[in-house]
C-alpha cells in the first residue's frame, strides 16, 4: 500500500465568526491547486458562541479518510474551539490562534492579534478571511487561489492581504 | 341483438357482477360518471387514469373501470396522482375514493392539492362510515349515528368537505345525493369537459347501505325520498345560517376557472429556463 | 470526466440528473436538503418536475404515481422522513415500480441529532416495512461513490423494477470531496409490454421483471398494492396467487444478488486482522488498515457498497483467515448481526459503536483496538 502524504489544518472558532465559510474556501482553494482535499465541519454548531470547527485532509493522491484526530496545522478564532479540540484529544504539530480570543497562557506556536487589526481597518465581521490569509503567509495554501475565490468582494481581498501581511511581520 | 347499457362500454365486464353489498349505491356512482362519459361521447378511456385509494369506493376504478388505474394505499390517492399528472400533464387523472381515504388518513393530500389547484378530478362517495371495515365512525359520520366505534351515538363533530375546500383555490367544489343522479352526471361533465382545468371536487353523499341506511332506519323504498327531502340547495343558504344536523347542503359550492397548478409550473420552467444557472 | 469539489448531498443530485431523473418531489429534512435545493434549481430548466410536497409520504406516493407515468423518480430525506416513507416504499416493491429513494442518515431514534450523522438506518432500509419484502439498498462513503451509486441505483430500478434505497450520512451528505462527473451516462430503460396480452405483474423467469406499460400506453393497467395476479387482477383469498407473486418479487431479487450485490476487498490475502464497514466509516477503516500495514501489522477490510440483499462469502473468506474481524459502526451495532452470522464459526468479532454529536469513528481509535484484540 502507497505510504500518503496527507496532510491536515484544522480551522476553529466559534459560531458567528464564519469559520464553516472559511474552512470551505481554503478547501477550494487546495482544490484549485490540484490537490485532493476532504473537508468537513461540525455542521449544524452554528448557534452563537458554540465552539465550531472545520477540518480538512489533502493530498496528492485520493483521500484515504476525512477523519483524523491528527493535525499538521490548527488555526483557532476562539478559546472555546480550543477546548472543544482538547476534549476530543486531538493532536496537532503547529498551532496558530487569536491573541486575545485565546488565553495568554497557551503555548502557541503563532499568537495574531486578528481581532484587533479587524477591528483598526474596518474589517469587522472578515476576520475567517483574515485567518485565511494568515495560512497563505505561512505557504499553506496559495494566495492567488484564494484571491480569485475571493475576487466578487473588495473587503474580503483586503482581508485576506492583512492576513498575508500579519505573517510577514513575524 | 340485447341492447347493451350504456357503462358497459367502460366497464370490465368479466370482473361483473361487483363484489358491493346488494344495494350498495357505489353503482349510482358507475352509472352518473357512465353517464357523462357517454354523452360526451367518450368512445374509449385511453388517456384516462384513475386513482384509488383503500374502501369500498375505491373499488369502483378498480377493476370495475375499463382504463388504467392505479389502486393505492389508503389515504394516498392524491398524492399519487399527483405524481401521475405532473409527470404527464396530458393524462385526465381522475381520484375516486371514501370519506375515510380523502376527509379522514389522506385529508392533508387533498386540501393541498385543492391549495395548488391541481390539475384532477376527485370524486368522494361519502357513504358517513368507514365500510370495508365494517363502518366505523368516519369524520363525516352525522352526530347521533351509532356506529361499531360509536355504539352510543357519534357525538364528534363531523367535517363539511366543501366548506373547507371551497375556502382553497380549487375550481369547482360540488355536491350531490344519489338521489339526484341527473345533477351528480352533469356536474362530472361540467368538471371533466367544460373546466378542464385546476382541481374539482364532486362529494357523493351515498349512504352506506349495509352500515348506514339501515340503523338511519332509511328503507330502500324510500331512501331517495329521505335523502332530497333532507338536502338544502347552497344558494339557499345565507351566511349563518344554521343548518340543520341532518340536512345535507348540495349544489354547486364554487366554480371558478383559474389556471390550475400544471399551467403554473410550465410558466415557471419557462422562467427557470431563462435564467442561466450560477 | 470533469472533476469537482463538491459534497455527497451534491454529488447525489448530480449523479441523479445524470442518471436521467426527471422527477423530484421531496420535504425538507436535514441533513438531506441541499438535494433537494440542487434538483429543485436544475429540474424546472431541464423540463423536469420538481415539487415540494406536503409531506414524506406524498412524497413517496407522488414517485410511485410519476414511475408508472414513465418518468425516473427520486426523492431524498432523513431518518424521520424515511419512516414516513415505509409504507409507500411497501407499496412499490409489491407493485414493482422503479424509483430511488436517498436516506441521508442522522442520529435517531425520533428527531434525536438533526445535524449528526449516524449509521442506524440500516435495519429500517431492509426490513422497515410489513409483510415479506426484500429491495437494494446501496451505500456510498463518499461524494464519489454518492454519484456512482445513486447511478447505480436508477440502473438497478430500471433494469429490475424495484425500489432502490441510497444509504448515505451527514458526514459523507455535508463532506466535501473531489468527484469526477461521468460525461454522459446511459441507462437502460424500463422493458414495455408489445401487447397487452403480455402480463406486467408475471414473469416466467422470477430473475427477468415483468414489462411495465405506462399510464395512457393503451394497456388498461391495473396496478394495486393488493395480491394481483400476472394481469393486476386482485386476489386477496387464494394462497396460490399470494405465494407466487411474493416469492417471484423476492426471487427477482436475491437471484440477482451478484449483480447486485458490491464491495471492495482491500488487503485481505495475508490479513491477521479484518474489518467490515459501510458508508463514512469505511474510510476510517481504510486509513487504520493503512497505519497498521505501516506498523507491520498485517490488515485487511471489507468495505460493503451494497447492504441489502447481502452476500456473506466474501466475509466467510475473510473470517476464515484473519485472528478477529471489527465491525465499527456508527450506531449501536446493526451491520454486526450480518457479520455475527457469517463467520462467528470462524474467528471473533468485535463491534465498536459510536454514535451522536457528530464524532465520527476516528482511524486511531480502530488501529488501538486491532492491538488490543491481537495481543489477548
Ligand atoms: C394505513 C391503513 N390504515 C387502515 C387501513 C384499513 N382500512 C381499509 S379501508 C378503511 C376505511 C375505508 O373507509 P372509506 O374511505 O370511507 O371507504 P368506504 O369503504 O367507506 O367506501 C380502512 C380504515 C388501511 N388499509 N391502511
Ligand atoms: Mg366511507
Amino acid at each position: 500500500m502507497a505510504r500518503h502524504d496527507e496532510k491536515s489544518i484544522l480551522l476553529g472558532g466559534i459560531g458567528g465568526q464564519g469559520i464553516v465559510y472559511a474552512t470551505t474556501l481554503l478547501a477550494k482553494a487546495l482544490f484549485a491547486e490540484g490537490y485532493y482535499v476532504a473537508q468537513l465541519q461540525s455542521y449544524g454548531a452554528e448557534v452563537r458562541g458554540g465552539a465550531v470547527i472545520g477540518w480538512i485532509v489533502y493530498s496528492t493522491q485520493p483521500i484515504v479518510s476525512p477523519f483524523t484526530d491528527v493535525f499538521d496545522t490548527v488555526l483557532v478564532l476562539h478559546q472555546k474551539a480550543l477546548e472543544e479540540i482538547e476534549k476530543k484529544k486531538f493532536t496537532y504539530t503547529r498551532l496558530i490562534v487569536e491573541n486575545d480570543l485565546v488565553s495568554s497562557t497557551i503555548e502557541a506556536d503563532y499568537r495574531y492579534p486578528i481581532h484587533r487589526v479587524a477591528k483598526k481597518l474596518g474589517l469587522e465581521g472578515n476576520e475567517n478571511i483574515i485567518a485565511l490569509g494568515i495560512l497563505a503567509g505561512h505557504g499553506i495554501v496559495s494566495r492567488e487561489e484564494l484571491r480569485k475565490l475571493l475576487e466578487s468582494n473588495k473587503k474580503n481581498i483586503r482581508a485576506l492581504e492583512e492576513g498575508v501581511k500579519l505573517v510577514a511581520r513575524d | 341483438m340485447k341492447k347493451r347499457h350504456f357503462s358497459q362500454k367502460y366497464l370490465r365486464i368479466e370482473t361483473l357482477p361487483t363484489l358491493f353489498c346488494p344495494g350498495c349505491f357505489n353503482g349510482v356512482v358507475i352509472n352518473a360518471l357512465s353517464k357523462a362519459l357517454e354523452e360526451e361521447g367518450v368512445a374509449s378511456l385511453r388517456g384516462y387514469v384513475f386513482v384509488s385509494g383503500i374502501g369500498c369506493s375505491s373499488w369502483i376504478p378498480s377493476p370495475y373501470i375499463l382504463a388504467d388505474s392505479l389502486h393505492v394505499l389508503h389515504g394516498r390517492a392524491v398524492a399519487v396522482a399527483m405524481g401521475v399528472k405532473l409527470a404527464n400533464p396530458k393524462l385526465e387523472v381522475i381520484v375516486i375514493g371514501g370519506d375515510g381515504d380523502l376527509a379522514s388518513i389522506g385529508i392533508s393530500h387533498l386540501i393541498h392539492a385543492a391549495r395548488r389547484n391541481l390539475d384532477i378530478v376527485v370524486i368522494m362517495v361519502n357513504n358517513l362510515v368507514y365500510g370495508m371495515t365494517r363502518g366505523q365512525q368516519s369524520p363525516t359520520t352525522p352526530r347521533g349515528l351509532e356506529t361499531t366505534t360509536t355504539p352510543y351515538g357519534s357525538f364528534e363533530y363531523p367535517i363539511d368537505m366543501c366548506r373547507v375546500l371551497r375556502e382553497t383555490n380549487a375550481n369547482y367544489v360540488a355536491r350531490w345525493t344519489i338521489a339526484h343522479f341527473f345533477q351528480l352526471k352533469d356536474s362530472i361533465r361540467e368538471a371533466l369537459f367544460r373546466l378542464r382545468r385546476g382541481f374539482r371536487y364532486i362529494e357523493v353523499v351515498a349512504p352506506c347501505t349495509t352500515y348506514v341506511a339501515r340503523r338511519l332506519g332509511l328503507k330502500p323504498s324510500s331512501i331517495l325520498r329521505d335523502l332530497l327531502k333532507n338536502s338544502k340547495r347552497v344558494e339557499e343558504i345565507r351566511r349563518g345560517d344554521t343548518i340543520g344536523e341532518d340536512s345535507i347542503v348540495v349544489g354547486i359550492f364554487k366554480s371558478e376557472d383559474k389556471p390550475g397548478y400544471i399551467e403554473l409550473y410550465q410558466d415557471y420552467s419557462m422562467r427557470a429556463r431563462g435564467v442561466q444557472s450560477g | 470526466m470533469n472533476r469537482v469539489f463538491i459534497t455527497g448531498n451534491e454529488a447525489v443530485a448530480y449523479g441523479a440528473l445524470a442518471a436521467g431523473c426527471n422527477f423530484y418531489a421531496g420535504y425538507p429534512i436535514t441533513p438531506s436538503s441541499e438535494i433537494m435545493h440542487l434538483m429543485a434549481r436544475e429540474l424546472p430548466r431541464r423540463g423536469g418536475v420538481f415539487v415540494q410536497v406536503e409531506d414524506e409520504i406524498a412524497a413517496i406516493n407522488a414517485l410511485i404515481g410519476a414511475s408508472w407515468a414513465g418518468s425516473r423518480a427520486m426523492t431524498a430525506t432523513s431518518g424521520p422522513g424515511f419512516s414516513l416513507m415505509q409504507e409507500g416504499l411497501g407499496y412499490a416493491v409489491m407493485t414493482e415500480t422503479p424509483l430511488v429513494v436517498v436516506d441521508v442518515m442522522r442520529a435517531g431514534p425520533a428527531t434525536g441529532q438533526a445535524t449528526k450523522p449516524a449509521q442506524g438506518d440500516l435495519m429500517q432500509a431492509r426490513w422497515g416495512r410489513h409483510g415479506d419484502q426484500v429491495l437494494p439498498v446501496l451505500a456510498p462513503s463518499s461524494p464519489q461513490e454518492c454519484y456512482d451509486l445513486v447511478i447505480r441505483a436508477f440502473t438497478i430500478a430500471e433494469e429490475l423494477r424495484t425500489p432502490v434505497v441510497v444509504l448515505s450520512d451527514e458526514f459523507i451528505g455535508h463532506g466535501r470531496e473531489v468527484v469526477e462527473l461521468a460525461g454522459e451516462v446511459r441507462i437502460p430503460s424500463r422493458r414495455r409490454p408489445r401487447s397487452a396480452r403480455e402480463p406486467p405483474f408475471y414473469s416466467e423467469d422470477p430473475r427477468v421483471p415483468p414489462p411495465m406499460p405506462r399510464l395512457g400506453d393503451g394497456f388498461n393497467v391495473l396496478v394495486t398494492g393488493s395480491t394481483h395476479d400476472g394481469f393486476g387482477y386482485r386476489d386477496t383469498r387464494s394462497f396460490d396467487t399470494h405465494y407466487k407473486l411474493v416469492k417471484r418479487i423476492w426471487d427477482k431479487i436475491w437471484l440477482n444478488r451478484d449483480t447486485i450485490f458490491d464491495y471492495e476487498a482491500v488487503g485481505i490475502d495475508d490479513a491477521i486482522i479484518g474489518f467490515v464497514a459501510y458508508g463514512s466509516t469505511a474510510r476510517s477503516v481504510a486509513k487504520s488498515v493503512e497505519i497498521l500495514r505501516r506498523e507491520g501489522i498485517r490488515a485487511g477490510y471489507i468495505k460493503l457498497k451494497t447492504l441489502w440483499p447481502i452476500d456473506t462469502k466474501p466475509i466467510e473468506v475473510l473470517a476464515e483467515r484473519v485472528e478477529a474481524i471489527i465491525v465499527p459502526e456508527l450506531s449501536l451495532g446493526q451491520l454486526v448481526f450480518d457479520i455475527e452470522r457469517a463467520a462467528k464459526n470462524y474467528t471473533k468479532i468485535y463491534s465498536f459503536n459510536k454514535v451522536g454529536g457528530g464524532e465520527p469513528i476516528y482511524p486511531r481509535e480502530l488501529v488501538e483496538l486491532a492491538r488490543k484484540v491481537l495481543s489477548r
